[in-house]
């Protein structure tokens, strides 16, 4: 039984399939079946061929999944018998193997033709004089190649100028502008921090993304506090609040990212010059506020901002998923009690910060409102995810789930299911104010 | 849902004190005997829950554990109502932490119920070497502002487990007492023996020691 299952293993992961709950009222035109709908619902026109390739590695994997699927069905049927048509059911596997292994190999074949030709679009535009970013945006939606990801996301913040010949000049005068602010508070030693605020800045980059090593050494997290520090005491009507730590890292990881070989989160750091980490640090400082900028009053005294969202969820899951809804309520569950740490980290406690960082390219690619309006369209295809395990449990195991949900093994395709089932609620309800209008 | 969900009764417990003294860690400790390293701060709140067993009653504690930064005590706050435990963790080796005992105690009296019962924790009791707080010192103001006291370690475990059942106790008497009474006569809310049902004192009668540290 176990060497039958061992060749049962194909290389294609099964495709998942949006909970019929989480589509019920989309079925009016929009609900094609996400599978599908991840290209078609994207914002921007992609070329034919990117989409022939992407529709044909969607039907392989389909085809594989749904063979792997019979298969396993065909085998548990056989059960008591499997000895009888042990040498038969080897043989038609064998020929299903090879089957699907083509079909893995196919679907390889596409995925990487059509990541060479995103890649050429995107090289393609950042080496116009004045980029279009516009398209940039269009074509960053679906994600980013991760080689040129810093250079866009500096670009789609509004960092890096759009004309080439401003680039440098501009990137010159920022980074100095941060190191004169490093310069005026720790220029004269951490005795001279407010040590309450420097205090809790310390103690939570202690503890931010514990489990990465790269944030675990000496190096990084002083570069991290300073960041946060100097944020905070520029931006008084909020200052630093918990979770800003976890907000910066995504910024930091891309832009070392392009500056070490391999994998970040293991990179040799001695390898990376002091002027570096410092540009590092000076972009993501800037590319911070920049993002808090547009959410300010999510940190800003009882944060109006938060509450906002809150509600505007609340509305929003009961259009979406009524029955959800009333088993909230049923129970007892505030969306205050989970989706409060949704709003005030952006998911980042709820997904790892590879996943974070996927997508984060669609926010940005979303434009100004990606991080405010586009992030509650996410929370709630987040929500309406789990609606069948929700709806199974009680007060207080479903505040237990909804604190630890199991995204661990998330991957980009996870991602960007969840981000077109966004981009599908979006619009549906972003523009229909009564869809959304509050009851008060 | 499970026979785990059948008790007697259910106490809300709430989790309050500074950032980075160790509150979401004693949490771990008493309901699922895990300590994380790696633990993150706390955004919000975070709910944990655990019974145990009281003259033979089964106890249900809903605990909610909170965020320490002062921006999230209007939030927080919000979780006082109902609760009829707190318990009131500082760290034994950051003296700051424990002049903000004082801080803590007033947010009680303004968002709590006046019959909370309150017990100070000093937490990390396994870094000895490094200690701040003396311990008669915390046991003395304990005593003058009707509180219990315990020191705890969620590292080592010392203290933990001991910690909820004392304070679950001390609110299963109440309650039982409370029964008590209303079956017998109504004499009024008198505290059962033993039991301080102190309201929680003002900032001027509380002691203004300095410390060695910070």
């Amino acid at each position: 039984m176990a060497m039958l299952i061992d060749c049962l293993k194909v290389r294609i992961k099964p495709v998942s399939i949006p909970t019929p709950g989480s589509l019920s009222h989309a079925n009016i035109g929009l609900g094609v079946g996400l599978l599908g709908g991840r290209y078609s619902l994207n914002p921007q026109t992609t070329t034919e061929s990117e989409i022939k390739a992407a529709q044909a590695r969607e039907e392989l994997t389909r085809a594989a999944a749904a063979e792997e699927m019979n298969l396993m069905r065909k085998n548990t049927e056989t059960g008591g018998t499997l000895a009888r048509k042990n040498v038969a059911t080897k043989a038609e596997l064998m020929a299903e193997k090879s089957k699907n292994e083509e079909a893995a190999m196919m679907a390889d074949i596409a995925k990487l033709n059509t990541m060479s030709i995103r890649f050429t679009k995107f090289k393609t535009l950042l080496d116009m004089p004045v980029i279009d970013l516009e398209q940039l945006r269009k074509l960053s939606w679906s994600g980013i190649p991760e080689e040129i990801r810093s250079t866009v996301w500096k670009l789609l913040m509004g960092y890096l100028p759009s004309s080439a010949d401003r680039r440098d000049a501009t990137l010159q005068r920022k980074r100095k502008e941060y190191e004169e602010y490093v310069a005026q508070s720790f220029g004269r030693g951490k005795a001279t921090l407010d040590q309450a605020l420097y205090h809790q800045i310390h103690i939570d980059v202690n503890r931010t993304h514990a489990n990465i090593p790269l944030y675990q050494t000496p190096r990084i997290q002083e570069a991290l506090e300073r960041v946060l520090y100097c944020w905070a005491i520029r931006h008084p009507a909020s200052g630093y609040v918990q979770g800003i730590n976890d907000l910066v890292t995504p910024f930091f990881h891309v832009f070392l990212q392009s500056q070490t070989k391999g994998d970040v989160e293991r990179a040799d750091l001695s390898l990376v010059s002091p002027e570096t980490l410092m540009e590092v640090e000076a972009d993501s400082f800037w590319c911070l506020t920049k993002l808090l900028d547009g959410i300010q009053d999510n940190y800003t005294h009882l944060q109006p901002g938060i509450t906002r969202q809150i509600s505007r969820l609340k509305e929003l899951i009961n259009r979406i998923d009524a029955r959800l809804y009333a088993h909230l309520q049923s129970q007892g569950v505030e969306f205050i009690q989970f989706a409060f740490r949704w709003m005030n980290c952006l998911l980042m406690r709820e997904l790892s910060l590879r996943n974070t960082i996927r997508m984060w390219d669609s926010y940005q690619a979303e434009g100004t409102d990606g991080f405010s309006d586009f992030h509650l369209y996410v929370c709630a295809a987040f929500l309406v995810k789990w609606t069948e395990q929700l709806k199974k449990l009680e007060f207080q195991d479903m505040m237990m789930f909804l604190q630890s949900l199991p995204t661990q093994n998330w991957d980009d395709k996870d991602i960007e299911l969840l981000l077109s089932e966004a981009y599908m609620w979006k619009s549906l309800f972003h523009n229909s104010p009564n869809h959304l209008s509050t009851q008060s | 849902m499970s026979k785990d969900d059948e008790y007697d009764y259910l106490f809300k417990v709430v989790l309050i004190g500074d950032s980075g003294v160790g509150k979401s860690n004693l949490l771990g400790r008493f309901t699922r005997n895990e300590f994380n390293l790696e633990s993150k701060s706390t955004i919000g709140v975070e709910f944990a829950t655990r019974s145990i067993n009281v003259d033979g009653k089964v106890i249900k504690a809903q605990i909610w554990d909170t965020a320490g930064q002062e921006r999230y005590r209007a939030i927080t706050s919000a979780y006082y109502r109902g609760a009829v435990g707190a318990l009131l963790v500082y760290d034994i080796a950051k003296q700051q932490t424990y002049e903000n005992v004082n801080r803590w105690l007033k947010e009680l009296r303004d968002h709590a119920d006046t019959n909370i019962v309150i017990m100070l924790v000093g937490n990390k009791s396994d870094l000895k070497y490094a200690r701040a707080v003396p311990t008669e010192e915390a046991k003395q103001f304990s005593t003058e502002n009707g509180l219990s006291f315990i020191e705890t370690s969620a590292l080592d475990a010392t203290n933990v487990e001991l910690a909820f059942q004392k304070i679950l106790t001390e609110i299963y008497r109440i309650v039982s007492n409370k029964a008590l009474e209303s079956e017998n006569n109504e004499r009024g809310a008198v505290p059962g023996a033993g039991q301080s049902i102190t309201v929680a004192p003002t900032d001027t009668n509380a002691p203004k020691k300095a410390g060695g540290c910070c």
